[in-house]
């Protein structure tokens, strides 16, 4: 405990003649930098008087605040346009702008939080008593209600913003300023504030009709959004709360044109009262056309988001959800996945009989497996701990074991999918680390069970090493997404495509491979008749084996198809290849694979084997004499693989066609995964025409440096973010030179 | 000195024979208030004094300007920072970049981030990185001509809620693999500002 002393006597120390001299050794304008002086502080640092970093610097004839008041009475118009108003500066905070430059520029809004009122009734656009002919008639109470309701909306979303994985400023900036924004106050409270004024409105005497409703209809919407946004919602409700809104948004559109803004009851003024340490910025200008779509976009992602919950409770479901989710467009907003998480992560969502990461361990490799069976984990352990455990129960211990281990990075993988797409892509460079670690440990875990397998001799009955199998197989799917998320977001220069559709085909084969592992085994056990193919457990897991081996073979085609075109395209000059002085193909293999240098497996190739599988015909400047020849002859390997492994690819898409999305376990986001699937087929099928077309035009070009050329004009498009999901597969166009 | 610089000083020499010369600490008072006023334009927001000065201070080598041999008005002006970054690297960094309007398209951004680059190169620099904003169609072809490549996209990167690319270019082999150096000394050296905010390269996760 810290004694309670009196202050010690200040002393006195003369340090003027010091100063002096130390200054002596300096030079007039000479800098001195102390080691702690940051780049940050320097970031921070504002200059008084200078009117674009001091918020208090104040032009000739300006005043340090402003004089709106918030207690003149206002039109019926006036409500309704400052409503609006509000909206706008709602969906601009909802895309990331801070509250001081979007609805804590309204003198409204600042008028009820500051000073901060100890209860709701303080909150009024005035402080203390005034007298009875100044006080709000039922326009201004009406606003006043909505402008509370506006307030708390904000403070559920904090609310649910924070509860989650998010960052701030870059995805949402949850700053308050100090003012609190009504947390202790309940939702009926505000509620009885809309009720009332809705009541007051409607039996109020002089408003033309239109006005009336369109202000009616404002209040209602902000009741509706108010209830969907509250974050104590139960689970099982929350699909009935987002159609109400819905049905308010078209009136609330028709009826903006009724009303007029108020531009001057919003005003930067504010910001100097909120941080001073802050350089004045200016207020976002957000239409009401743009605001209105985010709100619609905020409902709609939302309600999509209420499926969530009858999801079947399937891990591959809600991956396939997520995934789903997040490659929406337009992407959700910051609010719409935190809503999503908050639902993912709910204790009645992760309440599955058997652990989510566990289930998922099943679906893939312990099928009908005596390893995963139910009844291994009704075994209590012996009495005598010197007794030895029963196999199966030992069995358990292991599973549990691993499942605990697993546990962290399964957590980081979901909530890497609940990013915005840009981080999604990041994190997952860092996700993919730790399940690398994961997959020696699960090899660990392996042999004990091995071990354990022999002894019951059901060896046969389980697939071996099928902890790493697992591991492995979700780790390579997660690099497949890193490379397709790259092209998606225009990471690669066209000069690079043939070298990372290689790099995805190399990883899918991979993929690939681990799934015919496992569908082998399945297959044995089938034969010597230890599972039943009726079972519907069989029936589901071998549709779903079905699918992914088809998704991962199509994969490696397509990607392998594409990257022998980009080389043919290479060879012909046709890329832009900037001339890169200062660069070695060497260092940037480097720099493109540093993500994944790590993993062991999958090891990335050394340079010298990549180049010669990407440059088979020697440098893409002076190809050799086979060339030509095998670009003139269409039975020449060039064009057969490049045919083969599309025609392969399409056969592929038949087949996971078939399985559909229940077989892919992505029937909670049927329509995503058709629409993605149709994404596959078409940059399929237009790949086909493109390798046709390119290899009718190739003609013989005597002393050119490749020996031939094509008489067609080749286009690689420009990557539109945001756009659609095949654009994470660039095809190329190809069409009639113009003579 | 690299091709494509040689090819701009050719390019620059027709438009009037720019000067280019490193900076220097004691030419403050001469040369900041220019490249002040050069930088800011292009800002939503401006920097402080100590910004340039943090920049200016412990790497004025890394600092070169076009100057007009006639007048002496700063035509371009490039400002860079290189030490050990927390992944382990000794990393150059391309914090500003600009050229006056009436002079673009001359190749002379190119000239000055070639110099910048050769100076770094000269001390030894595993890699240089930077931020652009995905629509400065203009900085990312004068990048991505000279070496660099998109390494990331970076979400609302900047104050005015744009996104940008954070461009990188390997000067040397194994930079992929450097790790932290955790021996005495390289703490202080290497160590992670954490606070930085968004701008000049430092983010939550590299
Ligand atoms: C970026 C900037 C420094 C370039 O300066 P510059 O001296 O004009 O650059 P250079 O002439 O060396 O090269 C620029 C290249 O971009 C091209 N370019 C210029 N403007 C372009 C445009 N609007 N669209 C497409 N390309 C453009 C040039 O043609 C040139 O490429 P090329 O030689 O292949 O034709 C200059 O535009 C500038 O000061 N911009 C504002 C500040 C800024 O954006 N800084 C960079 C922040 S990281």
């Amino acid at each position: 405990m810290q004694q309670s002393t009196r202050p010690p006597e200040p002393k006195v120390h003369d340090i003027t003649e010091k100063f002096t001299r130390a200054c002596n050794a300096l030079e007039v304008g000479q800098l001195v930098k102390d080691d702690l002086f940051t780049l940050f502080e320097s970031i921070g640092a504002l200059e008084i008087m200078d009117s674009k970093m001091d918020s208090g610097f104040l032009k000739p004839g300006e005043t340090l605040e402003h004089d709106y008041d918030a207690l003149n009475s206002i039109l019926p118009e006036e409500l309704v346009g400052i409503m609006d108003q509000l909206l706008c500066h709602e969906m601009a905070w909802h895309t990331g702008y801070p509250l001081s430059q979007t609805l804590f520029t309204s003198v409204y809004i600042d008028n009820l939080l500051w000073p901060e009122p100890k209860t709701l009734a303080q909150a009024q656009f005035y402080r203390g008593s005034i007298p009875d002919e100044r006080r709000p008639g039922v326009l201004l109470e009406a606003l006043r209600a909505y402008c509370l309701a506006v307030i708390k909306c904000c403070d559920y979303v904090i609310a649910k913003v924070t509860g989650r994985d998010y960052f701030e400023e870059e995805d949402f900036c949850t700053h308050t300023y100090n003012r609190v924004l009504f947390v202790q106050i309940p939702l009926d409270v505000f509620m009885r504030e809309l009720d009332a004024a809705i009541e007051n409105i409607e039996s109020e005497p002089d408003l033309s009709e239109d006005v009336r409703s369109a202000i009616i209809t404002r209040l209602q919407f902000r009741k509706d959004f108010l209830i969907a946004l509250d974050p104590d919602c139960p689970l099982s409700q929350l699909e009935s709360y987002w159609p109400p809104i819905r049905s308010n948004l078209q009136p609330i559109k028709d009826t903006q044109p009724l009303g007029k803004p108020v531009p001057s009851s919003f005003t930067t003024k504010i910001q100097r009262r909120l941080a001073s340490t802050v350089p004045p910025r200016p207020i976002v200008e957000f239409e009401f056309k743009d605001a209105f779509e985010k709100l619609q976009q905020i409902c709609t992602d939302c309600e999509q988001a209420t499926n969530f919950v009858d999801l079947p409770s399937d891990p591959i479901e809600f991956q396939s959800f997520l995934w789903a989710y997040a490659g929406r467009k337009p992407a959700p907003l910051t609010y719409a996945r935190s809503y999503l998480g908050t639902i993912l992560f709910h204790p009645e969502t992760l309440n599955t009989g058997m652990s989510l990461p566990l289930l998922d361990v099943k679906g893939l490799v312990y099928p009908l497996s005596p390893v995963t069976d139910q009844s291994n984990w009704a075994l209590s352990p012996p009495r005598n701990p010197l007794m030895p455990k029963s196999p199966r129960l030992q069995l358990s211990l292991l599973v549990d074991e691993f499942i605990e281990r697993a546990s962290q990075p399964y957590l980081d993988f979901w909530t890497a999918l609940g990013q915005n797409r840009c981080r999604l892509r990041r994190m997952m460079t860092h996700v993919i680390i730790g399940w690398d670690n994961l997959q020696a440990d699960a090899g660990i875990v392996d042999e004990d069970i091995n071990r354990v397998v022999d002894e019951m001799g059901i060896r046969e009955q389980v697939l071996h090493d099928a902890l790493t199998t697992w591991t492995y197989h979700k780790k390579l799917w997660m690099v497949e997404r890193i490379v397709l998320l790259g092209f998606e977001q225009d990471i690669y220069l066209p000069d690079e495509y043939a070298s990372m559709y290689n790099f995805l085909s190399i990883i899918a084969s991979r993929r690939a491979l681990v799934l015919s592992r496992i569908s082998e085994h399945h297959a044995q056990r089938i034969a010597s008749g230890i599972i039943d193919t009726s079972d519907p457990e069989n029936v589901e897991y071998a549709s779903h084996i079905e699918s992914l081996q088809c998704e991962a073979t199509a994969l490696q085609d397509l990607s392998a198809a594409m990257a022998k075109l980009y080389t043919v395209l290479l060879y012909l000059r046709l890329v832009p290849v900037p001339k890169r002085p200062f660069s070695t193909e060497e260092l940037r293999y480097e720099l493109r694979m540093k993500p994944f240098l790590a993993l062991q497996p999958p090891e990335v190739e050394p340079f010298a084997q990549h180049q010669a599988l990407l440059q088979p015909f020697g440098p893409y400047e002076r190809p050799n004499a086979a060339f030509a020849a095998s670009m003139l002859d269409p039975k020449s390997g060039l064009w057969t693989d490049m045919e083969a492994a599309l025609q392969n690819a399409k056969g592929r898409l038949q087949g996971m066609k078939k399985q559909g999305a229940a077989g892919a376990k992505a029937s909670g986001a049927e329509t995503a995964w058709k629409e993605e699937f149709k994404g596959l087929v078409e940059s399929a099928v237009l790949f086909g025409v493109v390798i046709a077309r390119l290899k009718g035009a190739v003609r013989k070009v005597e002393g050119s440096e490749s020996g031939v050329a094509v008489d067609v004009k080749v286009e690689i498009p420009a990557i539109v973010v945001g756009t659609k999901c095949s654009d994470r597969w660039i095809v190329p166009t190809v069409s009639q030179k113009l003579k | 000195m690299s091709a494509i610089a040689n090819d701009s000083d050719k390019q620059a020499s027709s438009s009037g024979e720019l000067q280019y010369i490193q900076y220097e600490g004691d030419k403050e008072e001469t040369y900041l208030p220019a490249i002040r006023q050069l930088i800011s334009k292009d800002l939503s927001e401006p920097y402080s004094i100590y910004v340039y000065r943090y920049f200016l201070y412990q790497w004025g080598d890394l600092c070169f300007m076009a100057l007009d041999p006639l007048t002496n008005a700063l035509i371009g002006v490039v400002v860079c920072k290189l030490e050990t970054h927390r992944s382990g690297t000794f990393r150059g960094y391309i914090a500003m970049l600009a050229v006056q309007e009436s002079h673009r398209g001359k190749g002379i951004a190119t000239k000055l981030v070639c110099m910048a680059i050769d100076a770094m190169a000269a001390r030894q620099a595993d890699e240089i990185v930077l931020e652009t904003e995905v629509t400065n169609t203009a900085s990312m072809k004068l990048y991505e001509r000279l070496g660099f490549l998109r390494s990331k996209r970076l979400h609302r990167y900047y104050l005015n809620g744009n996104t940008a690319f954070r461009l990188v270019l390997y000067l040397k082999a194994g930079t992929a693999l450097k790790r932290p150096d955790m021996g005495d000394g390289a703490m202080g050296y290497g160590r992670y500002e954490g606070g930085d905010n968004a701008m000049f390269g430092a983010e939550a996760i590299a």
